[in-house]
């Protein structure tokens, strides 16, 4: 990560900024996959095996070209999508029961694979980390045009709002949720081939470290809206980047007897940020009206 | 014909998804280029204890019938019943909050507060020692009950929170329990390194001390793991099912999971009801982490709660939901995650393929179909019979 070459006072300013960019990259992304289905009706807590998966792929396929091994992660992340998008919407299947299904997919496929595969490890010289922060840059205002400017969005909106009045107007759900929560796998790995191709160079287990599920919470925080929710992922990077650059930092601080500055204190932040926010925001968030509901 | 199979019963369905994962996971070994029949022979008798071979030493009972020599490894069986243990106490937390209509992705980090807090009574009582005489220490029969009432209390604590979230401020509980594992994780960490840390540790190893003997619980088999919690798991589950089908309390915790509202517009206090149900969950999970402490480990220490958590989310889903259901499926995980660490050993198998079978038996089980009544959306999704529904229906 590039680090502040001004004064000695702004440099920590410039490389918490910079660190909270690179850490909202992955959040950013998957949360995007998680306006889509979400907007659509379909709860996608799958995000974090989405993620997990892309990244696995990403680096199983991208050994020899970054543009391969990307190519490979979203085409992973859209099978997936396609697998929750027929589980739920096929098989009528709860929509959280199929995503838990799919995270443990992913968590099992990826650690059997990377131990057989990669027993030693396996750098990949990936993609830069700024195209994935440039695309998580523009992704929001894209989906926010998708969503209000396309026939796609409105149709989108339409079923996640209500799928029956969807029906009578002559859209059927069936199609739209397919494609949006595709569409949510793709994005999501996109995020997931961040971790791996564009930050750490190779594959480790679990590596996606609930960062799905975080996404999920952008989504929440910022009211299904797409910048709101990178809003969201942004405000929950800025608190990763925070507790690392303490970590960094070596800063000492206690009161009231607790060391605040242990390691442990400082890895609970962005875990007990997202919380407050959820607490102090949800209350007053208004979810798509048939979310999670299942078809009749 | 799978469809109407799938429909026939809760027993089927469940050995369907079983046999499912089961099978996929031997497609992917023999894909990896294993050899499918010693993984799974190294897999049954790391799971069961029973091995083609005449016996030896102590623990091996023969068990072969004439020409044919086979033993039981009572110490191997006994390590996997213990397996079985924790997994039991998750599927039952899990199982009572989905009853309830919550999805506890958090027994994980209420098993490590309850682990924690019996860890910290289990230290006190300790008496002084003289001549390895111990004085004044407390005894077993009130140290053990308390050690665990207090790891039930701390989980239920922990899991009353979420509860009381998703009821006050709507913050779904799929996403606060999994935050709520990390700080959980992450505040255990911080007190074992500071204020809880092992004072007889010189290491940098980060544990409470030594729990006192009186709140120990003694293993069945010896040096084994398997200790009397399987037996307090089993009887756990007899009463969370008799609290379901039986009392007042379990007709609300019911009502509440078939939807709140309606269950509010007959009189049940839904706010009071969530918190509870998942109160009661942390209890069952705080208890998995007590008997991990007391039984296994004798002191906290960071990997106590494994993964037993998470996994107890497949096991609940496996059981149906469902006292004796949750025991049996509970056993099955637990015979299958220690097969497959005897299977690596042996031949390398990676053991994640435990996580795969899990995967699959969640994903085949929660399939529905097209059987539509006033289904509750949640328990409809992982309920298995028709006549479980019938009950159901006629009960709320």
């Amino acid at each position: 990560m590039p680090t502040g070459s001004s004064g000695a006072d702004t440099s920590w300013l410039v490389a918490l900024l910079w660190a909270t960019l690179y850490f909202a990259t992955p959040l950013v992304l998957a949360a995007m996959g998680g306006v889509f289905s979400e907007r659509s009706g379909v709860v996608n807590i799958a995000l974090e095996g989405l993620m997990l998966a892309g990244a696995f792929v990403g680096v199983w396929a991208g050994q020899s070209s970054g543009v391969l091994g990307l190519l490979a992660a979203l085409g992973v992340g859209a099978l997936l999508g396609l697998l929750h998008a027929f589980l739920t919407q096929q098989l009528h299947m709860n929509h959280v029961v199929s995503g838990l299904g799919i995270n443990l997919l992913a968590a099992g496929g990826t650690r059997y694979l990377n131990q057989i595969l990669f027993p030693k490890g396996e750098h990949i010289e990936g993609l830069p980390a700024n195209f994935f922060l440039f695309l998580a840059l523009l992704l929001p205002l894209v989906t926010l045009w998708i969503l209000h400017r396309t026939r796609f969005g409105l149709r989108l909106r339409a079923v996640g709002e209500n799928p029956e009045s969807a029906r009578m107007a002559g859209i059927s759900p069936g199609p739209i949720r397919y494609l949006a929560v595709m569409l949510s796998g793709v994005l999501a790995a996109l995020g997931g081939a961040y971790l791996s191709m564009g930050e750490a160079h190779n594959f480790s287990r679990d590596m996606s470290a609930n960062k799905g599920y975080i996404a999920l919470a952008a989504v929440i925080f910022g009211k299904w809206n797409p910048l709101g929710a990178a809003g969201g992922a942004l405000f929950f990077g800025f608190f990763f980047a925070l507790q690392t650059q303490l970590q960094i930092s070596g800063i000492q601080a206690r009161w009231l007897g607790v060391d605040w500055s242990s390691p442990f204190l400082l890895d609970m932040l962005p875990y007990l940020m997202t919380l407050v926010a959820l607490i102090t925001v949800v209350g007053r968030a208004t979810p798509p009206a048939a979310l999670g509901q299942e078809e009749e | 014909m799978r469809a109407r199979m799938l429909e026939s019963g809760g027993f089927w369905r469940a050995l369907f998804s079983v046999l499912a994962g089961l099978l996929l996971a031997a497609l992917l070994m023999k894909a990896s280029g294993y050899d499918v029949g010693a993984a799974l022979s190294a897999l049954w008798s790391g799971a069961t204890g029973i091995a083609p071979g005449p016996s030896r030493g102590p623990n091996q009972i023969p068990i072969g019938i004439g020409a044919w020599k086979a033993h039981l490894d009572k110490f191997v069986l006994a390590q996997s019943l213990a397996r079985a243990t924790p997994l039991i106490w998750a599927g039952l937390s899990v199982a009572l909050a989905l009853r309830g209509g919550l999805f506890n992705i958090g027994a994980q980090g209420q098993l490590i507060v309850g682990a924690l807090a019996a860890a910290v009574v289990g230290m006190l009582g300790k008496g002084s020692e003289a001549g390895g005489d111990v004085t004044g220490g407390w005894p077993p029969w009130l140290h053990v009950p308390l050690t665990l009432l207090t790891g039930a209390a701390a989980g239920a604590v922990w899991g009353a929170i979420p509860g009381w979230l998703k009821a006050r401020r709507g913050v779904h509980e799929v996403l606060s329990t999994i935050l709520l594992n990390y700080i959980a994780a992450d505040i255990a960490s911080y007190l074992v390194t500071h204020g809880l840390k092992d004072p007889n540790s010189h290491s940098m190893a980060p544990q409470t001390g030594l729990m006192a003997a009186s709140a120990w619980l003694t293993p069945a088999v010896p040096g084994s793991n398997l200790t009397v919690g399987l037996l307090l798991a089993v009887t756990a589950a007899a009463l969370v099912a008799f609290l379901l089908q039986r009392t007042a309390l379990g007709y609300e915790i019911r009502a509440v999971g078939l939807g709140q509202a309606a269950a509010e517009a007959t009189g049940i206090p839904a706010v009071r009801t969530l918190v509870v149900t998942m109160g009661l969950a942390g209890a069952l999970a705080g208890l998995a982490g007590a008997v991990e402490v007391m039984g296994v480990h004798h002191r906290y220490v960071p990997g106590v709660a494994a993964t037993y958590g998470f996994d107890g989310i497949a096991v609940a889903l496996l059981g149906g939901l469902t006292g004796s259901g949750t025991v049996a499926s509970g056993l099955f995980f637990g015979l299958l995650a220690s097969g497959a660490s005897g299977m690596q050993r042996s031949t390398d198998v990676p053991d994640a393929i435990t996580v795969i079978v899990q995967a699959v038996v969640i994903l085949v089980i929660g399939v529905r179909y097209l059987r539509k009544r006033a289904l509750p959306p949640l328990v409809a999704a992982v309920l298995d019979t028709d006549e479980r529904r019938e009950e159901d229906a006629d009960r709320i």
